[in-house]
Order: structure tokens, then sequence, then C-alpha cells
């Protein structure tokens, strides 16, 4: 295979990705939703999310003979690469497919392609770790050395702890540990960059494609669009930022299913709601589009660290939520202490770094730290919602409430919801950073090509869910269709599970690195549109990225040769054998 | 037996029906390959949330205990809250059903209109180019997907022409406006918007009537009564349809109960090319999710829809066919 041009010929290319090249397909289920909440998965695209996906609905039963598939008599077991169904996410399927493909076929692995429905496979790869390659659409938000603690600290390698690779690393946990207590920026800096060194020499994960974010807009209506790092064209900067072109004062926008609930609470992280509330609500901390706190937009308009533990900020004191009610202290302090005392499951990670908060002055608003947490904007302050404490104070199950008319203080209000139909906010004229549009609508439209037919006449504006896809490569240049393109901090993961045979091997791992096809998959699946991934924190996050990492090649050849170096050889059957 | 103990003893099948039907789907849910918590859950969780929260959903209790639960809140009509929303199951079906019904109905109403018509027309003028059309016409109506029809339906009248909405029930950024749900139907505007699903639709439907009619009419043609009829020297079209096609009709009856039953159902394609915001979607995506509370009770709708109206033809059997008993 002409792997050394970065180009896979047309016929190996179906071959690989439609039916799992030479590879058994074992498909146990094969049904997805658009898009789907999952937690962990993302669309592409926003597919649906930070969680979720999104797909439509639609069956996706994919081929299932079974059976393993690949080379016989390799003393290293069949390692299993799991799958999403075809429908759930067409592109990621081929990808896995192609990739496993390689695997089997060029460096004499047994392969197998499980395909699953994306609860199972979520299920499989962190509740019980069955499963030896896995890839998805990983999210980082703003500050990625909390995600990499998550997923690589030895400490949290139990079933759905977030290690789901099992990789353990002493110096490494000592190094995140060292960086998530620092309170100078320039320092953590530094941390950052030896981490990202030490992950992408043993890359217990590989970033496979870097997915950028996309803005996809009726350029007659709308620009201006001003991507920010964690929520891209989607962020409360690119709302408070956007420019009504035409006359036109409504921002209308789609997803392929409804949203599921009101309650900002009480939602599973899906970007469908996280890009609502984030218009709806108020957070202590807002970022600009360097990633940078940034108090001009900010509820809060100065923050001081007190000391390792302790945070102090200033708030506004002539803001009002919705209702009329005045944003107070008391409100800031009631939102974190509520989230913490009731221990709300969607933002567990950052009440692991809350104690209390208290109220110092009408415009001053204390928050006591469980533990020292240098990136605390970045991480807690920036993600928390300011919620009112006249409405929420009586409710002993925050994050089960079934809230039918929220009331936040964010720049959009809430307007109106028919389920399943349309979700319509309108301005806050109060705001004090009022966004430029009337009114924002979503309309729930499952098909894509509705979708476009809508962009380009006009009767939408903008498409939120950033679905990269043929439609986009066809569309793009029409007349009336602007987009923008952001480097993203996502990205398509591949993660071995280190915990198995031959996987806990570092020269293995680059190995299989080195085989992954990053560059026809971006060119082939993708149009183009993402980078081949190399980094696992993406120069999205400016300063923290360091481009001084250990590159793998994309070439066949050099994965043979460090396998051979390590020991590894080949029998007749072409079936690698590990050293003994 | 009289039509009372016919009736009780019919409820009691019901009854034990339903409790199958609500048995099967309580097992398939729970044999489904699929954590319903891994669409609940972040992943930026903790474990301890994580667990938390399954327990919260009572996901975490032995499954007998929550089959007793099942059973216990199925009594009393309580199908539970959803994962996803939050929301009571019954609030949730009672947001999408009215919509399905409508788009359904209109559907189903019109196809079995001209279904029906043209069956009894076709029947009639048996061998001539107009029954060979029409069952032409039919078996391309059952053929052909509807989804195809309804993308082509929107890609030209729709994209290309523009006299028809490309999406949903009502106009892109006019919902908010309190309209009740009545009001919202008998709107200009919302039945500009049913038009093309239905027709979509009610195309498709119209092909089961259409053929059932005309094969009853055959049949109905050949008895001694028809040739008594015409010996008598009534017209050709009171023969037609107040003699042959009433007498064809009981087979359209049983039909049109299990069609009109899954109508209930919705049409998980319609909605979806037409984006209509039905409960076909719905239960789909709560399939889907593993949204157990909602799958579970939309389906025991659809089911008890479908069982009870069976029971409707049943007993409209004995009333339309004096010849038929109760026995």
């Amino acid at each position: 295979m002409p792997m050394s041009d970065k180009d896979i010929e047309r016929r190996d290319f179906l071959k690989a990705t439609t039916a799992g090249g030479t590879l058994g397909i074992t498909a146990l289920a094969g049904c997805s939703g658009n898009q789907g909440g999952d937690g962990g998965d993302g669309g592409d695209g926003g597919d649906g999310g930070d969680g979720g996906d999104g797909g439509d609905g639609g069956d996706g039963g994919d081929g299932s003979d079974g059976g393993d598939g690949g080379n016989g008599g390799s003393n290293l077991p069949t390692y299993t690469y799991v799958n999403n169904a075809q429908s759930y996410n067409p592109p990621r399927h081929d990808a896995i497919n192609l990739i496993a493909s390689q695997f089997g076929d060029e460096l004499g692995l047994d392969m197998e392609v499980d395909v699953l429905e994306w609860g199972t496979l979520f299920s499989r790869v962190s509740q019980e770790y069955d499963y030896s390659f896995a890839t998805w659409h990983t999210f980082f938000v703003s500050e990625p050395v909390t995600e990499l603690n998550n997923l690589f600290n030895s400490s949290n390698t139990d079933p759905g702890q977030g290690n789901y690779s099992g990789y353990e690393n002493a110096d490494l946990d000592e190094l995140m540990s060292n960086y998530l207590g620092e309170p100078d920026d320039e320092t953590r800096i530094d941390q950052c960059h030896e981490i990202q060194q030490t992950l992408m020499d043993d890359v217990p994960t590989m970033p496979i494609t870097q997915m950028p974010q996309a803005a996809i807009f009726n350029s007659n209506q709308v620009s201006n669009w001003q991507a920010d790092l964690a929520n891209g064209f989607n962020s409360y900067w690119t709302m408070i930022n956007l420019e009504m072109e035409g006359g036109e004062d409504t921002l209308k926008g789609y997803w392929p299913e409804t949203l599921s609930t009101m309650n900002v609470l009480g939602h599973n992280d899906e970007s469908k709601h996280v890009y609502q509330f984030n218009m709806m609500y108020d957070f202590l901390i807002q970022l600009n589009n360097n990633a940078e706190p940034d108090p001009e937009v900010s509820l809060a308009t100065d923050w001081t660290r007190v000391d390792e533990t302790t945070m102090e900020y200033t708030i506004r004191t002539d803001h009002s939520w919705h209702d009329g009610e005045d944003v107070t202290a008391e409100d800031v302090a009631f939102s974190y202490n509520y989230v913490n005392d009731n221990e709300v499951p969607l933002y567990s990670t950052q009440s692991q770094y809350l104690d209390s908060a208290e109220v110092v002055d009408e415009s001053t608003v204390r928050i006591n730290m469980s533990e020292p947490l240098g990136p605390f904007n970045l991480a807690v302050a920036n993600l928390i919602p300011i919620i009112p404490e006249h409405k929420w104070a009586d409710r002993s199950n925050p994050s089960q409430a079934n809230i039918e008319e929220p009331v936040g203080s964010g720049p959009m209000m809430f307007d109106y919801w028919e389920q399943g139909s349309e979700f319509g906010m309108t301005k806050f004229d109060e705001h004090f950073a009022p966004v430029s549009f009337e009114n924002r609508f979503w309309r729930v439209i499952p098909e894509a090509s509705t979708v476009w037919e809508n962009l380009i006449n006009g009767d939408l504006n903008y498409e939120p869910f950033g679905r990269i896809d043929r439609q986009l490569d066809q569309n793009q240049d029409n007349e009336n269709i602007g987009t923008q393109f952001n480097t993203a901090a996502t990205f398509w993961m591949f993660t071995s599970n280190t915990r198995q045979d031959g996987l806990s091997d570092p020269q293995m791992r680059k190995a299989l690195v080195e085989a992954i096809p990053r560059t026809p998959i971006v060119d082939q699946i993708l149009f183009g549109f993402p980078d081949p991934g190399f980094n696992i924190v993406s120069p999205a996050f400016g300063p923290l990225h360091t481009e001084d990492i250990t590159e793998y090649e994309e070439s066949i050849e050099a994965a043979r040769s460090r396998l051979e170096e390590a020991g590894y050889t080949w029998n007749d059957d072409g079936a690698i054998q590990a050293p003994e | 037996m009289g039509k009372a103990s016919f009736v009780v003893r019919r409820t009691l099948q019901l009854v034990v029906t339903l409790w199958a039907v609500g048995t099967v789907l309580f097992a398939l849910f729970r044999l489904m390959p699929g954590d319903p918590t891994s669409y609940v859950v972040s992943s930026q969780m903790t474990q301890e949330a994580r667990q938390q929260l399954i327990a919260s959903y009572g996901l975490n209790d032995p499954l007998h205990i929550q089959y007793i639960r099942f059973l216990e809140n199925l009594v009393v009509l309580n199908f539970g809250q959803s994962f996803h929303s939050n929301q009571p199951v019954t609030e949730v079906i009672a947001t999408y059903l009215p919509n399905t019904l409508v788009l359904m109905l209109t559907a189903f109403i019109v196809a079995y209109a001209i279904g029906i018509t043209l069956g009894v027309l076709s029947g009639w003028y048996r061998g001539s180019r107009f029954e060979r059309s029409t069952v032409i016409t039919a078996l391309t109506a059952r053929s052909v997907p509807t989804f195809y029809v309804g993308l082509i339906v929107l890609w030209i009248f729709g994209a290309r022409l523009g006299v028809i909405p490309m999406s949903g029930m009502t106009s892109l950024g006019t919902g908010g406006s309190n309209a009740g749900f009545f009001d919202m139907v008998f709107s200009m505007d919302f039945v500009h918007h049913l038009l093309a699903p239905a027709v979509v639709l009610g195309f498709y439907y119209m092909g089961y009537p259409l053929l059932i009619m005309r094969s009853s009419m055959l049949e109905v043609l050949s008895e001694d009564f028809i040739d008594v009829c015409r010996a008598k020297g009534l017209k050709e079209r009171t023969i037609m349809f107040k003699h042959a096609a009433r007498n064809a009709l009981l087979p359209i009856i049983t039909a049109a109960a299990i069609a009109l039953g899954y109508a209930v159902g919705g049409s998980v394609l319609i909605e979806t090319v037409f984006a209509w915001p039905g409960i076909g979607r719905e239960m789909v995506r709560a399939v889907l999710r593993r949204d157990f509370p909602v799958a579970q009770g939309t389906f025991i709708v659809l089911a008890s829809t479908i069982i009870f109206l069976n029971f409707v033809a049943d007993l409209a059997y004995g009333y339309l066919d004096p010849r038929v008993t109760y026995d």
C-alpha cells in the first residue's frame, strides 16, 4: 500500500472502509441517534456535541459476518477495535475500518472490529475496559490538563474513573499534580509542555485528526464570526460579537434533534444544551477569543488570588436577572454552594475543588477551594453557571428538576420552547455584553439537505451543528454561504488499552501510531477539512501548546522497522511475533 | 354467548395481553445492549457522581424490584420520568402524540376515502384500463419508500418551486405565540405545513385499502344477491355502492383498525424528512438513548391502541354483519 506518499488507492480504500476489509466485523448492535448524548463523544463537527452525537435516528445495522480476521498465528492476542455503527457517524466508522485494516494487513496483527451501538461502546471502553483500541471525538474544554489528569492519572484506573487506557506513569502524575496546584501562569506553561512531551513520547493516546471549528452561515445576513476555544463559533464571545447584515435581526439556526431539558444543572453536557445555557446564564469568568479571562464581558470585573486555595471576585452590582430581580453577591455564593452541597453530577469535577463560597460584601465573593487549583478561572469559574437563589433555593434535587421557563442573567432570555420543533430566545437589553440581534431560534431539522436549502435561501442563517460532510464540501462555494474554520481543541483520538498484552510496550504503540493513515483519513474521508493529528494539546490552546514533541511519521515502513528493532518478527503467514 | 359476556371475556383477554406486552417490553429494553446511563451522564462526572445518578433513577436495583415497580406504576398509568428531560413520560407523550395524530389521521382519512372508492371502482370495472392503472398505482404507492417520495416532493415543491414549506408544523421563527394546540391546527400556516407530509403519507396508505377493497368487491360481485339486485332492475350505481360495496367493507374494518393503531406510532421516516415533531421520532430517539421510561410508555400506548381498536373492530363486525355471532 503506497503509504509513503500518504495516499491510499481508491480500491484499497473502499475495500477497507466499506466492509472492514479482510477483518471480521461483529455487529452486536447498530442503532444510534443523532447526534446521542454520550458523554464522551461528540459528533464531528458538532454532531451531537460532547455528548453526543447526533445523528439522526435510523438504524445502523452494520454488516456482521463475525469471526476473526487478519492474521492467524501471532503470539499476540486478537485485538478488538471497537467501532460505532455506520449510521451513527459514517466518516469515523470508515476511518476505524481503515486503520484496523492497516494494522491487520500491514503490521500482521490479528484484528477484529466490533461494531457497537454508542452506549455499549462507551461502556465497553470506559467502564469494562473490554477493548484493545478505541476512537471517538474527544473534547477538551478551556483547560487541557484537568482533562489529561482525568484521562491519564495513575489513580484513575478503576472502572469508570476516566483512565481507560490504563496508562500509568508516576512522573506524569507528579507533573500534572504540580501543574494543577501552580498559581503562576508562566510556570504552568512550562509544566504543560513537559506533560505533552511525556504523553507524546509514550502515546497512550494519539490524535488522528485535529477537528476544526466551523462557522457555516448565510453571508448576506450575518458576519464577524470570532471563535473561542471551548465552544468554537457557538461561544458566548462569538455571539456577543456577531454583526447582522441586510436588515436581518434574528439569528436562525437548527439542530438535528430536540433539546432534552431546560435545566442548566440537569443536562448531560451535550453541546446543544451548553450552547443555549451559555447565552442564558452568566458565569463569573468569560473568555475572549484568545482564551483569556475578559473582565469586560464577565460577571466578575476583577479577581484576586488571596492564597493558594482562595479566590476573591468583584462582581457587577448593577446587573439583574431576566425576571427583573437584582443579581447579587449572595446569588453568586449561593450558586457555588448549591452546586457543591447538592453534589450536582454535571459539575462533580468542579466540585472536587470547591469547599465553600461566602459573601464578603455586596460586590465581593470569596471562594474557598478544597485543594489548590492553579487554573481555577478556566477550570471552574468559567464553567459553573450563576443561578438565581430566589428560583433555586427550594429545589431539593436540582439535577432532576423539570424546569419549564429558565431564568438566567445572560445576554439572551428564554422565549419559548416548542419541544421537538423549535427553541427561541430573545435579547436581554440590560446585559453588560449585549448581542446585536433581537432573537435567536433553533429549528429542529433532522434532514441535512433541508438545512442546506434553508441556509442558501436565508430561512436559516447559521449552522451551529458544524457538520463536516460532503454537503459542506459541495455547498461552501455557494454565493450565499460563508464559511470560516478555526483550529479547535477537539480531536479524534486513537487510544490503546495498555492493559492488554503487547500494548503496554511503548514501541508497539508508537508503531501503531505510525501505521495510522492520518492524511488519507483527512483527505479522503473528511474532505480535507481537519488537519492530521500530531499533539494531544492542540495549537488552539495557544502558549500551552508546544511543537517540541515527538512527532510520528505516517509510514508502514517506519512502523515495521521500529517493531523489528524492538525484536518483533513475522512468520510465513505474515503474522507478527512478539519477542520472547 | 351474548354480547355482554363476549365483552367481559375480551376485556379480560385485553388486560392479560397488555400485561404480556408490558412484560416483554420491560425485558426487551433491559436485554438490549447498551448502558442507559452512558447517555444520561457526562464524561466530566466523577465515578461517585455517576453512581449517585444511576441510583436516583433506580437503575441499580435488582431487576425483579424494577419489574414490580414498573407493573405497579403501569396499573396507575404512571410511566415514570424521562431519564433525559426529567419530564413525566405522560407529558412527553402529551407533547408529541397530538402532532402525530393530526398528521396520521389526516393522511389516514384521505387515504381510506380515496383508497376505498378506487377499490370499489376497480373491482366493479374489472379488466378495464382503469382497473389496471389503479392496481399499478396502488402497488407503486406501497412499494416506493415514503422517505424517498418525501425527499423528492420536498426537493421539487419546496426547494425548486417554493410552494411548500421545507420543515416543521409552523413557519420558522414563529414559535412562542402562546396559541393553543387547536388554534395552531386550524391556522392556514399549519394546514400549509401539513399538506405535503399528509399527501405523501396518504399516497402510501392508500394502496392497502384500495387492494383489499378491490379483491373483496370481486368476491362479493360473484355472489347471487348481486344478480338478484340486477333482476330487480336496480341502477348499476346503486348496486355498486349500496349493495356490493357495503358487503365488501368488512375486511377493511379489521385492516383499518390495525392501520389506525399503527398510525398512533407515527412515521419515523416522514417525521424525519419533514421535521414533523411527532411521537415516532421521539420513540426511536428514546430507544436509541435507552431512555427506558419514555420508550416503554410510548410503546405501551401504541400497543394498547392497537389492541383496543382490534377489540372495537371485533365488536363492529357483529354490528355491521348480523350473521356474525359472539360465540
